[in-house]
């Protein structure tokens, strides 16, 4: 039934059970076409009436109308979507418990009106919690209000996230905000609904072509009285009923990416060009839909028609787990307060997005997860295969995950952090098999916020933005780049990307635009931080550095510096710093300028380098200094300003003084340019129009001259390229007073600063007072050094870096007289730092005696060691570690001892041992000492005391009579030998035993020898040409009566053994022979045993015949080979009677006649000497 | 033993004028062209040892483990290397070398896919400069086909590998893919010494010329 159709500006629709156009869809009440004039104030009565019972209807659902994570599950309110954050809690997101509706969180709890997407929580978590500018903070947040990551739906897995565009996912209606209902959600259902207003300016309810007010009456009054009819008919039953328009064609896509569920439905019933605020509710459940993880809802503006969208995303990969999405829906619109009731839930769509695998495939998800460092991610894997098999591991570590079904596990990584740009692997594989499978997540450091964003032009045309970038956030694998950098204009409107990650150019148009407002946007896939800066273009700028600077002298001492600037829009006025630097001092000055900037310099020091620097800068609106710009420049020349520092040494020779100057270079601040040349005036005072002068080049720094002895005046000069200097005067008296050797020597000592010397004044009037001392020691290289002093000054320190350890400085004051003449007042003499001696002093020996020596070191030079030698000290080593008394003794490390005597006069340089022992020697080693120490360990000398006079002749005579005792022991001991050695019996023969024999026998002086008794060895014969061998026998004539005849040898060896030259035997008869008979010296001569009877005696006296073989016997010896096997036999007529009693055989062969040859000698060919 | 080495080296010095081979002033023949295309292969092995120490690192644990060894799963496209021996044997020189030409061809092309993930400046350097000792051993192989005679083959139109990531591929499976193809390369690296070191002494005429081969330790 149609009523006032002709009110078309504001209608609802209401489907009633009854009529064509009141059709009853599953017992629910919804909007029909049944229109309403909104100008009728019955129809708000009406309305007004039907108002009551719904305000009844039970809780309101849109009491919370904003969309957030359900809080039934306990500690899930802080959690993503509203889920556990921990493993031991994943049960929880898995199978949550399932809240109780509406959801009505707290106050506290609501996340800022309208800023929220119903999409994850996620988003929320990761907006640092630091401190920032309010400015920032506005700026700040994520690239997307409403499911960041999420791509557009697409059904391909391939989908990268770099592919990850900005979008936002709502429908039209719902405007950037998808946002829910405003928390003033409660003021609007307490305050009186008011939903049928009148629009201002809306024509009159009554259109044209309608009969008169009366009709009109009457068809309102008809029409209300069956709208109450037809209203309280059906209350009971239709107001029980849910007044709702229920999401329909809901489709459910997924988008594995980003783990994301895509929502899609429509709202059929809505009466045309009609907007309305609904509340969409969706559930969520994962693995069967009474497991409920998730409740969210969801506000937007709803027209007819509409396709809806809304986007979730799963912390758990989609593939691990079916998930199931229902929905309702609500009206939601402070216009139809009456309306709010929810609609039936639509029917659980599944999603299904990874078939389960086989038994021998192992599935690892999220593929190619981008995080942010902090965050959380779920991996999860399916398998066919038993879970207990397959182990897991990040970075190589095993992790273990919990169980969702048989099929799947998952695995919860909190916090995680960046680990390599390629990404972090996580790697499963199953025991004993060579199935393995992973995947690689990508944690993205934070972005930070762009730190020092500064802007400022140099020129005015372009402007330079700078800033510090933070961390690189890019990931390899085109996961991500790095951060980009935009800069945006507000005031124009104008964007620009930036090349450079810390600075950018933005060209400055000529639109005289002054104020510019920059947002300086860094993003990356996650996320988007802003700085902004606003200011004025004249109040950045930063002058380009001065040029062309030029000096101009204005005298030596005056300069003038201009230099120039770069045109800056407009003329600005700018202000300098100049600065000049030289001779230790930097001057100060600011100078405002337009274009050309000049500064004059005063007071300056001839012939000095200046720096001069100048910087410029906004003088209005300071902002930043230019670049210094540099010049150097030099002042001219100037007359030196000062005397040179001049003194003399004057020595006087042969009648004539020879005069030293000496002076120090002038200053540079003194000399005001180089010096060229220095001028020596002599003036004699005694012939007042004589004066010479002498040019001395600039590098000499002394001069001699040769004065008589009249007085000089002499004037000193330096001269540079522009004059010349003041002149010092030396005054060169007849008498120069006191000598230096005249004057006493006085020491001083030194402190760290110097020599501190004091004196005593000059009588009279005093100019001065000079100290004057040599540098070196040596006075051939003496350096003079000098210090004058004013005069009232009686003492001084002179201190010089020159001073060194250990040099004797020898210090001469003199006094200055009104004339100019110098007179010598003291010596002092000292040591800047005394040092031990160099060396120790050379000792002779003098007076050695054998109790006593002197030591003496004359040649020592005291004055040329580095300090006062104060004395000497003499060591003496130790005897039987005893020390000479007076010594001291000193044992040193070793267990040595020495003994230690100190001579404390130096100038005592002879020392005297004594009490020595005679014939020792004692070592000593004589050094000198300072007041440091002692000169260097020297080696000891040893000295010997002499030996006393007797000592020496007991040392000859005890020996010798020691030796000629034992020479007569010894002979007495062996008298025997020695007499038979040195003076032997000689045998008598008439004392022979054979003798006595004979004698007894017969006639005592008769003595025979049968020779035919004998039995011959060799036969001698004797030449006698007419003499037989009986002749020879009988007639035996001496031999000394035919010495030529030559005795024949007759040989009984055999031919071959004769043959041998060396070994024969032969006999000799010396019977005939005077010469032969007397061979054989000594009484005993060996003779073999199967001989004749040896030594039976002689026929001549011993003495006589001793000598006479003797003689003949050497002579022979010479005509015989002299081999030593030969024996010589030689026979020799003997008297009867045996003369050796002592050797008398015991069984002689010979017989009483054969007595003829007396006796054979063997004789060995040698000398015949006493044989043992 | 360094003395047996200076001993064999001068000999080898004495007799080199008497070799016929070094003393020919015509044509070569393909011995020289096969000798450096050996050397290459070498070298090569050598280069790509380093570099897959770098990359392996560079794509994380486990593919920088030791005994890391990854199901083949996106890497059947890669020519293999591994033959059995007995077909091996029996090859001719002609499918040896136009085998050793196609998969040199396929794999340089997987390798330059390898650059342009590689982010470090480093890691591009190290793979540029591998991939131009590559293609020079992929010319050197032509100039072996040529100078035998045998003509190169021609790529069939479609079959052309790119690198493009597979739609199926997650960068996990793609980081397996590209330690299959370092894997494959080196194998096909060892397998081509062995295919060249047979060719050389096939090609050589027995006793017809001395070779001074030097080896770089570490192969």
């Amino acid at each position: 039934m149609r009523i006032l159709e002709t009110c078309s500006h504001t209608f609802l629709l209401l489907r009633t059970p009854e009529g064509s156009e009141i059709t009853s869809l599953d017992g629910e009440l919804v909007f029909s076409r049944k229109i309403f004039c909104r100008g009728a104030q019955n129809l708000g009565l009406g309305l007004g009436i039907t108002s009551g019972p719904w305000r009844t209807l039970g809780p309101r659902p849109h009491q919370s109308p904003v969309l957030s994570g359900r809080r039934g599950a306990g500690s899930l309110g802080r959690g993503v979507f509203g889920f556990p954050l921990s493993f031991s809690s994943l049960s929880h997101f898995l199978f949550p418990p399932v809240p109780s509706r509406p959801l009505s969180p707290g106050p506290g709890d609501a996340p800022p009106a309208g800023s929220r997407p119903p999409s994850p929580g996620t988003r929320r978590r990761r907006i640092p919690a630091g401190p920032r500018s309010a400015k920032s903070e506005a700026q700040d947040g994520k690239l997307q209000k409403s499911s960041p990551l999420c791509p557009p739906p697409r059904l391909s897995r391939n989908s990268r996230p770099s592919a990850l565009a900005p979008q936002l996912i709502h429908s039209p209606g719902a405007g950037v905000s998808q946002r829910v209902r405003p928390a003033s959600t409660l003021a609007s259902a307490r305050a009186p609904p008011a939903p049928l207003r009148t629009r201002p300016g809306s024509r009159s309810p009554l259109p044209a072509g309608i009969p008169g007010p009366m009709a009109l009456f009457a068809i309102f009054q008809k029409t209300f009285l069956l709208a109450l009819l037809s209203w309280r008919t059906y209350q009971s039953e239709v107001l029980a009923e849910y007044l709702s328009l229920t999401p329909e064609s809901l489709k459910v896509f997924t988008n594995s990416a980003c783990q994301c569920l895509q929502l899609q439905w429509n709202v059929h019933g809505l009466p045309y060009h009609q907007e309305l605020k609904m509340v969409f509710q969706m559930e969520i459940s994962r693995i069967r839909p009474s497991n409920v993880i998730w409740v969210g809802n969801y506000s937007t503006t709803v027209k007819r028609d509409q396709v809806l969208h809304w986007s979730w995303e799963s912390e758990l990969p989609l593939e691990c787990a079916t998930h199931f999405v229902r929905i309702q829906s609500m009206v939601d619109d402070a216009k139809f307060p009456k309306l709010s009731i929810w609609s039936n839930w639509s029917s659980w769509e599944e999603v299904h997005v990874q078939d389960y695998p086989g038994p021998s495939t192992l599935l690892v998800f999220p593929k190619n997860k981008l995080v942010e460092e902090g965050s959380s991610i779920t991996i999860c894997y399916i398998s066919g295969i038993n879970h207990n098999n397959i182990t897991c591991y990040l970075h190589n570590e095993l992790i273990h995950g919990e169980q969702l079904d048989p099929k799947a596990s998952a695995f919860k990584l909190n916090n995680v952090s960046f680990f390599k740009r390629s990404g972090t692997n996580f790697f499963c594989k199953v025991n004993q098999t060579d199935i393995q499978n992973g995947t690689t997540f990508f944690v993205s450091k934070v972005l930070e916020e762009p730190k020092n964003f500064s802007c400022e032009t140099q020129d005015f045309e372009t402007l330079k933005c700078t800033w510090y970038p933070g961390v690189d956030t890019g990931l390899d694998w085109n996961i991500q780049h790095s951060q980009s950098y935009t800069l945006f204009e507000s005031f124009s409107g104008k964007k620009q990307s930036c090349k450079h990650k810390d600075s950018c150019d933005w060209k400055i148009t000529q639109d005289s635009q002054e104020m510019y407002n920059f947002t300086l946007t860094a993003a990356n896939n996650l996320r988007k931080r802003s700085v902004n800066i606003i200011f004025n273009l004249s109040h950045r700028v930063h002058p380009m550095a001065p040029h062309s600077v030029h000096f101009e002298n204005r005298g030596a001492t005056t300069v003038l510096m201009s230099w120039k600037v770069h045109v800056l829009g407009n003329y600005l006025t700018l202000q300098c710093q100049v600065e000049l630097e030289g001779n230790g001092k930097v001057i100060q000055h600011r100078v405002d300028m337009k274009v050309n900037g000049e500064h004059l310099f005063g007071e300056l020091v001839p012939d000095t380098q200046y720096v001069a620097r100048v910087r410029c800068a906004n003088a209005k609106h300071f902002w930043k200094w230019s670049e210094w710009t540099v010049e150097n420049f030099t002042t001219p020349e100037a007359a030196p300003s000062e005397a040179p520092d001049v003194w003399r040494i004057v020595k006087s020779e042969k009648g004539s003084h020879i005069v030293s100057l000496f002076w120090k270079p002038l200053s540079k601040i003194h000399a005001n340019g180089k010096i060229l040349f220095y001028n020596v005036v002599v003036e004699n005072l005694d012939k007042p129009s004589t004066s010479e002068l002498y040019p001395i080049p600039a590098s000499t720094r002394d001069a001699n001259l040769t004065l008589d002895l009249c007085s000089y005046q002499i004037h000193i000069t330096a001269n540079n390229s522009v004059g010349t200097s003041p002149a010092s005067v030396i005054v060169i008296s007849g008498d120069s007073g006191k000598k230096t050797e005249e004057i006493e020597e006085e020491k001083i000592n030194s402190t760290e600063d110097g020599f501190f010397m004091s004196w005593k004044p000059l009588s009279g009037d005093v100019v001065g007072y000079v100290v004057d001392w040599c540098e070196h020691r040596q006075d051939l290289f003496c350096n003079l050094q000098w210090k004058k002093l004013g005069p009232n000054t009686t003492s001084t320190l002179i201190s010089s870096d020159t001073f060194r350890p250990g040099v004797r400085y020898n210090f001469r004051i003199h006094g200055i007289s009104m004339k100019n003449i110098a007179y010598l007042l003291e010596n002092k003499t000292g040591y800047f730092q005394e040092l031990a001696p160099l060396d120790s002093p050379q000792v002779n020996i003098t007076n050695l005696t054998s109790r006593s020596f002197a030591m003496t070191w004359k040649d020592y030079a005291t004055e040329s060691q580095p300090g006062f030698i104060q004395g000497y000290r003499v060591y003496l080593k130790a005897r039987n570690r005893q020390c000479h008394p007076g010594f001291e003794k000193e044992v040193l490390s070793d267990d040595l001892i020495r003994c230690k005597f100190d001579i404390d006069d130096p100038r005592k340089k002879t020392f005297i041992m004594e009490n020595l022992q005679p014939e020792s020697s004692y070592e000593f080693f004589v050094t000198s000492y300072t007041g440091v120490g002692e000169g260097p360990n020297g080696t000891f000398t040893e000295v010997t005391t002499s030996d006393e006079p007797y000592h020496k002749l007991i040392r000859i005579i005890l020996p010798m009579i020691l030796f000629v005792s034992i020479i007569i022991v010894a002979c007495y001991w062996k008298s025997e030998w020695v007499k038979e050695k040195c003076y032997p019996d000689i045998p008598d023969p008439y004392k022979s035993s054979i003798l006595s024999l004979i004698k007894s026998k017969e006639n005592p002086h008769l003595t025979i020898m049968n020779v035919k008794d004998c039995i011959p060895d060799a036969i001698e014969v004797i030449n006698k040409p007419e003499g037989t061998k009986t002749q020879l026998l009988e007639s035996r004539k001496p031999v000394r009566e035919s010495p030529l005849i030559e005795p024949v040898y007759l040989y009984l060896q055999d031919e071959k053994k004769s043959s041998h030259p060396g070994s024969f035997i032969c006999f000799e008869n010396l019977t005939y022979n005077q010469s032969a008979s007397d061979s054989g010296s000594c009484g005993h001569v060996p003779v073999p045993p199967e001989d004749s009877p040896r030594q039976l005696g002689l026929l001549t006296s011993p003495d006589n015949l001793l000598k006479t073989l003797e003689k003949n016997y050497m002579n022979s010896l010479g005509e015989i080979p002299a081999e030593e096997t030969s024996l010589n036999y030689v026979s020799q007529l003997a008297s009867p009677m045996t003369g050796d009693k002592d050797s008398l055989p015991t069984n002689p062969p010979v017989p009483a006649h054969c007595s003829e040859y007396k006796m054979q000698m063997a004789v060995p060919p040698m000398p015949c000497l006493p044989s043992p | 033993d360094s003395w047996g080495m200076l001993a064999c080296l001068c000999t080898v010095l004495w007799h080199l004028p008497a070799v016929p081979a070094l003393n020919r002033t015509g044509d070569p023949g393909p011995g020289p062209s096969i000798q450096k295309t050996y050397d290459l292969t070498r070298y090569l092995e050598h280069q790509l040892r380093s570099l897959a120490g770098t990359y392996l690192n560079y794509l994380g644990p486990p593919f920088n483990e030791p005994d890391f060894n990854p199901p083949r799963l996106g890497a059947e496209t890669l020519p293999r290397a591994t033959v059995n021996l007995e077909v091996w044997r029996s090859l001719n020189d002609k499918l040896r070398l136009t085998q050793n030409y196609e998969a040199y061809s396929h794999l340089l092309c997987y390798l330059r896919g390898l650059n342009r993930q590689a982010a470090t400046a480093e890691l591009r350097r190290s793979l540029a400069h591998f991939c131009t000792s590559l293609q020079g051993l992929l010319g050197s192989i032509a100039g072996v086909m040529a100078s035998l005679g045998y003509p190169l083959p021609q790529p069939l139109p479609g079959t052309e590998p790119t690198w493009a990531p597979g739609p199926a591929h997650s960068d996990f499976l793609q980081k397996m893919d590209d330690f299959w193809l370092l894997k494959e390369l080196q194998t096909w690296l060892w397998r081509s010494a062995k295919d060249f070191n047979r060719l050389k002494k096939k090609m050589q005429p027995p006793a017809a010329a001395v070779t001074l081969h030097l080896e770089a330790h570490g192969f």
